[in-house]
């Protein structure tokens, strides 16, 4: 399951979505909106056919790599409040040292190569206006999920 | 020919759109076309370091020939979270 969704995320759904006979090992990752000062939400912009072609690419190079049988990828687009999930990333494997290594390889390419930005959305941090003045946190600085 | 610029996050604010359509010469590489929308748009030039491209949802080097119809993706740097 790859898919880029505006609406809640469904954690169980994902998580049956690699459940294997051969599988001893389900990895979960929630990313999940954290509480700043100032912030209430992030808004979450994406590249969609780009996006989906590249998470396509490397839940295949996941499973070459470390031998995981399923992998899916579930990320939010639009605002997304605290609390609330942005990314969902689940992994089967046959064995749990496979399924955490390939979990947590994934992610960090998610962050790294997928185009999907975010920018932070409170009260007193206004988005960056079209004049190129942006006064909001540029939102690649931001480290979560 | 004709080609489709795609801007996002901060170069669509800057840019005031998401979206441009950008005429050409045949043979204009992607390095040639992007010096041309920072000579429309300097506010993007200090940004250019960074930007990532792609034509057609793949990422290129800066000098790949264009061909009529392509969609051009100017990338800023993803959201990153190194932890």
């Amino acid at each position: 399951m790859i898919e880029i969704q505006r609406s809640r995320i469904d954690v169980e759904a994902v998580v049956n979505s690699v459940r294997r006979d051969d599988a001893g090992a389900i990895v979960v990752f929630l990313g999940s909106v954290r509480s700043d000062p100032e912030v209430r939400a992030l808004d979450y912009e994406v590249y969609k056919p780009m996006a989906l072609r590249t998470l396509t690419e490397l839940v295949e190079r996941a499973k070459e790599k470390f031998g995981a049988l399923e992998m899916s990828i579930v990320h939010r687009v639009g605002r997304v409040p605290v609390r609330g999930d942005s990314v969902v990333l689940a992994c089967a494997a046959a064995h749990r040292s496979e399924a955490f290594a390939a979990c947590a390889w994934a992610m960090d390419e998610v962050k790294r190569i997928v185009p999907i930005w975010k920018t932070e959305a409170g009260p007193r941090r206004p988005r960056a206006k079209p004049d190129g003045n942006p006064r909001g946190r540029p939102a690649a600085h931001r480290k979560v999920p | 020919m004709q080609v489709q610029v795609r801007l996002f996050a901060t170069y669509r604010e800057i840019v005031g759109a998401g979206q441009l359509a950008w005429t050409l010469r045949d043979g204009t590489t992607v390095g040639q076309l992007v010096d041309a929308v920072l000579a429309k748009y300097p506010r993007l030039v200090g940004h250019g370091n960074s930007m990532l491209l792609a034509v057609n949802h793949e990422v290129v080097r800066s000098d790949s020939i264009l061909r009529e119809g392509d969609e051009v993706a100017l990338l800023p740097p993803v959201s990153g979270g190194a932890r």
